[in-house]
């Protein structure tokens, strides 16, 4: 073996090692529970039941999981009309600009996103920051509050989530070929036309990668609603964590678990089908 | 490459193995406790005394330090404080160890009125650390004239300015009490009215917090609602326009135990932690940092006179006499974790 050899060696199963460990081996340990039956003093009962699935059929549970799914959905919508533009103009800057912005979406991200929760608290309370502002503009006479809504939990998961989907677009609209741009508008096309027809397409695996980085994270991201919301919607998450902690029925809490990884893995088959699908066009044009 | 890595190794082994010869020549004690619920400096103090070395881990919820002591078997760590409910089940499922009250020479300073509670007969597995209850915390000032009952929360008046714990038990025990029945209660049909009721009173709720309730008091974004009377000892330190009563229909208690796991290592360390903390001292500490009452006799004179009379740190007998301690309800918890759900579900 070759130094080279090794060092593939040696990362890769670094890498399977250690998703055995902390990702299958607890996946298998989970997806058991989830079909065994419930126990008051011993956590689980070994015995085959169904009875953890039987549960979350229940209408309950599904609203929760609609409401994780809207959240979710609202806020990837957000990130993607906040993050096109940004990440279209910064492709298009100065080495020089183009270093100093990314650095910049960056730099938040070194602090933990819980206490920049906190943060975002501050701005959005009765006394806060940018109730002060609109009442120091006269826009208001009084102060307002944000906090406890709907609308705070989508500030807050999108100013949490954005960076996930400014890279990906990035990466994308850079990669652009701006000879493409640039024939289509010989060949006479409007700025819109351009835009739907030829840059669209190009960063779509963009599109389709930067809103999965941000779908997936945001089903789980239940301390934000906790925090901004008011803890008035529950989440898969929290739903989860219930089933564990005070209910104690291990085996719902794990079916609920297998469900969303379930949903989860959908979503990624999709997402591959659809790159495949992208690249195989991407091939046939060139 | 593979020097670095062989020295990365050995520096690794060396570190191990001086921590376990570290470990074996001195005396040590795990302390497993919630956050913020020692005074500082009296681990340290403790250490100097006795030469005993104390591991302390924090928990949020009993929920999560049962989950974690079940999971190893009761193993781990020495002393832990569960509340009084859930020291009636790790009792029942055999997780404790029964107290030797011989080897606590400061188990005498315990007021006998804040020992053999319904959640353990005669003390058995428990010594009693500090205790307070539920009541309501409200600003007069935005909400006109001081709700009395719990009841009164129902008033239109509160909407869209209550703040209720994150938890299905106080928030269902409130509802139950209002009722007129047991917080313990395990009747369905008196659980479904509980939840009709809360159903009612949802759109009265702000935010669920029980991380720390009284942040959205003093950030003024609630006006009213259900609080442990130490945390609102401290925020009305900080804003004077909250009052802080007990409801007339009753309160909601819990007793916070000091308990020994029935797999403990360090037994006798453990003893020696728990006769630490029982000395008038520290529990006199306790009571002015947190504004929780203490169960142990000889603090009291230790304490000024405002602090004593106190209602919202020591709450009178006739609320003690209605309120009542939260105990396991068994399979029940299931009904009320699914009333939780639909509750907040249909928000």
């Amino acid at each position: 073996m070759n130094m080279h050899n090794r060092f593939r060696f040696l990362s890769i199963s670094g890498a399977i090692l250690w998703l055995s460990v902390f990702g299958l081996f607890p996946g298998l340990l989970m997806m058991g529970t989830s079909f065994l039956a419930r126990h008051e003093a011993h956590l689980v009962d070994f015995r085959f039941s169904l009875e953890g699935y039987r549960t979350i059929i229940d209408p309950a549970f599904l609203k929760i999981l609609w409401n994780s799914l809207y959240l979710a959905a609202g806020t990837t919508l957000l990130c993607l009309l906040a993050a096109y533009p940004f990440a279209y103009t910064l492709a298009r800057m100065e080495t020089r600009w183009k270093k100093v912005l990314l650095m910049l979406v960056m730099i938040p991200f070194w602090t933990n996103s819980l206490v920049r929760t906190y943060a975002l608290v501050f701005m959005l309370k009765t006394r806060g920051i940018v109730s002060t502002i609109l009442v120091w503009l006269g826009i208001t006479a009084k102060p307002v509050s944000f906090m406890y809504t709907e609308a705070a939990v989508f500030i807050g998961l999108t100013y949490t989530l954005l960076p996930f989907m400014i890279l990906p677009l990035y990466s994308a609209v850079e990669k652009i070929d701006g000879k493409m741009i640039e024939a289509a508008r010989d060949l006479g096309a409007g700025s819109w036309r351009t835009f739907f027809h030829v840059t669209l397409p190009l960063t779509m695996p963009g599109i389709v990668a930067g809103c999965m980085m941000v779908f997936l994270p945001a089903l789980g991201m239940f301390f934000v609603p906790d925090m901004l919301g008011g803890g008035k919607h529950l989440l898969v998450g929290n739903f989860i964590k219930n089933q564990f902690l005070v209910a104690r029925d291990w085996p719902t809490g794990a079916a609920a678990g297998v469900v969303l990884t379930l949903l989860m893995l959908a979503l990624i088959y999709v997402h591959g089908v659809s790159k495949g699908r992208l690249n195989k066009a991407g091939k046939k044009k060139s | 490459m593979k020097k670095v890595i062989t020295l990365a190794i050995a520096l690794l082994l060396a570190l191990a193995t001086a921590g376990l010869v570290r470990a074996e020549s001195s005396r040590t004690v795990y302390v497993y406790n919630w956050t913020e619920y020692i005074p500082e400096g009296v681990i340290d103090q403790f250490t100097k005394e006795t030469g005993i070395k104390v591991v302390y881990a924090t928990y949020e919820s009993n929920e999560a330090m049962y989950a974690k002591l079940k999971v190893m078997n009761s193993r781990g760590f020495d002393v832990i404080f569960p509340s009084s409910y859930f020291v009636n089940k790790m009792g029942k499922e055999g997780m404790l160890l029964p107290i030797d009250k011989s080897k606590l020479n400061n188990f005498k300073n315990m007021d006998s009125r804040h020992l053999n509670h319904s959640f353990d007969p005669g003390n058995k597995y428990s010594v009693p650390y500090t205790w307070g209850g539920t009541g309501i915390l409200a600003n007069p000032e935005r909400v006109g004239p001081m709700p009395e009952k719990w009841s009164d929360l129902w008033d239109s008046r509160f909407k869209g300015t209550l703040l209720l714990q994150d938890d299905l038990r106080e928030v269902f025990g409130m509802a139950l009490k209002k009722r007129g029945y047991s917080l313990n209660d395990t009747n369905p049909d008196h659980i479904r009215e509980a939840y009709e009721d809360l159903v009612a009173l949802m759109p009265s709720v702000r935010t669920f917090n029980s991380d720390s309730p009284k942040i959205p008091f003093l950030n003024e974004e609630v006006a009213a609602g259900m609080i442990w009377n130490g945390e609102a000892h401290v925020a009305m330190g900080e804003l004077d326009t909250l009052q802080f009563v007990w409801p007339e229909e009753g309160a909601i208690f819990w007793m916070d135990c000091m308990c020994i796991p029935a797999g403990a290592r360090n037994v006798d360390e453990a003893y020696a932690f728990i006769n630490f903390l029982l000395r008038p001292e520290v529990a006199a500490t306790m009571v002015r940092e947190w504004g929780y009452a203490t169960p142990n006799m000889a603090a009291i004179p230790l304490l000024d006179e405002a602090t004593r009379n106190d209602p919202a740190i020591f709450p009178p007998i006739s609320v003690m006499e209605k309120s009542e301690f939260q105990n396991d309800i068994g399979e029940a918890i299931t009904l009320y974790e699914k009333y939780w759900n639909k509750l907040k579900a249909n928000q």
